[in-house]
């Protein structure tokens, strides 16, 4: 089964992650953002040993938002500084939702600065197989 | 900075802007971000050794600098900035560059905020560059691009090719004539920084001409613009006066470029029909090939111009018409071309006008006519040296 797991950031968050003080908090050492990426890459390698990777996708900062409303009205970078917005996601085939689940809790001890750690969280969402899930 | 990294910064920089542009829109913010992306690498290179990817260095730091760009933006004012969708066409690969420059001689800016927008955004000149160059004070410049980019902006063009790339591309070869002749003929004042267009505008051109290697006019336009600034060395004196181009040392032609321009012209114009580009262009190789004025063709010289005329009716092509005209046929003809010509309200009062009439009735032997006339030329003209060598015709004139 698949699932989705969504991770989300602000403007604020992607800022300081970039090494500038932001709204939500001072700006990470270079030590720490190298820390989070081995820890991160660590874990993907783990998921595609076990078999489980299907996907994963970083998204640019919210800035570079285009939204296209009714009748075709674009706006550009429609968030503001602190709103948290998707930033990325990994996509993971497993036996079931509390594997899944699992595999997000590992994101807990994922190394950030303190204000970070205490406000993280990943959503996991199963994915619809087709579209005869949805319309049968 | 080096001339070879500022060259290497120039050649990318028209690159990482339409790179950025491309994946996040906003030219008129990454703009600004690749001119600071320059600046940084003009200071780290030197310091720190080439990347081993400049090209992708710049593209990083310059969407690196979009995006701080446009967050202090938004954070100063969370203002709609809304627009709506253009109609949609396919998207067509095409180098950045190319689209850059029909951007950027977009047929909504008038023709001085082209050529600023062009020299900045794909030459990678600074500000302060393109101002020296057009003799106008910084402030005066900063505000002419900027105004360029905000137009740019709401006219909402989309980074792609233009549907209309015909129309377009003639636009785009103008703004690089303008450029080219704007630091060849110096319409006012002294001349330091103007032969520096010249170069760039060439520049420029063979990019154009890269991308475009098949087109006639491109390639008609750069062999032109050879052509014509390899005379550069011999058409000033050592005293800074104006040489006419049958009194240049033609030893000081630049051989080089003459060759290269009569082979891209030759070319060109064996591979189907020839435009005016290309038509000045064969013009100006007859005179780069004979090896003394006399020698030059001047019945082949006076048909081209005919064709020409006949093609692009202009005002200056009928002038030097009827300069081939006296010179293959002698002066009578030509004179009744020129007060043909002296009919049209704007040709009056132009100082050209009054030059070749001067010499032609110098020609004809109507030395108190030719004296008259090479005094209100030089009274018409605004360059300097135009001026200086015209009352010198004159006061030669005045001494028989």
């Amino acid at each position: 089964m698949k699932y989705m797991i969504l991770h989300y950031a602000s403007q604020a968050d992607f800022d300081a992650m970039a090494g500038k003080d932001s709204a939500v908090g001072p700006a990470w050492q270079p030590e720490e953002v190298a820390a989070m990426g081995e820890f991160m890459n660590k874990l993907m390698n783990d998921l595609v040993e076990s078999g489980e990777f299907v996907d994963a996708v970083g998204l640019a900062a919210p800035v570079h938002t285009r939204r296209v409303g009714p009748g075709n009205v674009v706006t550009d970078g429609p968030y503001a500084e602190t709103a948290e917005v998707l930033a990325g996601y990994t996509i993971v085939d497993c036996a079931s939702f509390d594997r899944a689940t699992e595999i997000v809790a590992r994101l807990v001890d994922t190394p950030a600065p303190e204000y970070v750690r205490a406000r993280g969280y990943a959503d996991i969402r199963p994915l619809m197989s087709g579209l005869e899930e949805i319309t049968a | 900075m080096t001339a070879g990294l500022e060259g290497l910064l120039r050649t990318l920089a028209p690159q990482a802007l339409g790179a950025v542009v491309r994946r996040y829109g906003h030219f008129d913010t990454a703009e600004d971000a690749v001119q600071e992306a320059m600046i940084a690498a003009a200071s780290q290179w030197p310091r720190d050794g080439l990347p081993d990817d400049p090209k992708a260095w710049l593209i990083a730091v310059t969407a690196r600098r979009l995006t701080d760009l446009l967050r202090a933006e938004q954070a100063r004012q969370r203002r709609e900035n809304t627009w709506t969708l253009p109609a949609v066409a396919p998207v067509e690969d095409a180098d950045d560059t190319l689209i850059l420059l029909f951007m950027c001689c977009h047929p909504a800016l008038p023709p001085e905020q082209q050529i600023a927008l062009t020299l900045r955004s794909v030459g990678g000149l600074t500000t302060q560059e393109i101002a020296r160059a057009f003799l106008v004070p910084e402030p005066t410049m900063a505000q002419r691009i900027s105004r360029a980019k905000q137009r740019v902006k709401t006219s909402g063009v989309p980074f792609r090719l233009p549907p209309d790339r015909t129309s377009r591309l003639a636009a785009v070869l103008h703004v690089l004539y303008l450029i080219f002749t704007e630091g060849y003929a110096s319409t006012a004042g002294p001349h330091a920084y103007r032969a520096e267009l010249s170069t760039e505008a060439i520049r420029l051109t063979r990019i154009v001409h890269r991308l475009l290697p098949r087109d006639g006019e491109v390639a008609g336009l750069l062999a032109l613009m050879l052509l014509t600034d390899a005379r550069r060395a011999a058409r000033v004196g050592s005293d800074g006066a104006l040489v006419p181009l049958e009194s240049q040392d033609r030893s000081r032609w630049c051989q080089d470029m003459i060759e290269e321009g009569t082979d891209l012209v030759t070319a060109a114009m064996s591979s189907g029909p020839s435009g005016p580009y290309q038509l000045q262009a064969a013009i100006a190789a007859l005179h780069d090939e004979a090896p003394t004025p006399a020698d030059t063709d001047w019945p082949q010289i006076e048909a081209l111009y005919g064709v020409l005329l006949s093609m692009a009716p202009n005002p200056m092509t009928a002038l030097n018409h009827a300069v081939a005209v006296a010179m293959a046929r002698g002066p009578a003809p030509a004179l009744d071309l020129v007060s043909t010509l002296a009919e049209d309200k704007r040709l009056a009062s132009h100082h050209r006008l009054h030059a070749v009439r001067a010499h032609l009735l110098e020609m004809s032997g109507d030395v108190v006519g030719a004296l008259a006339a090479y005094q209100q030329a030089a009274q018409l003209t605004r360059s300097l040296p135009e001026q200086r060598y015209l009352n010198t015709k004159a006061a030669a004139l005045a001494q028989r």
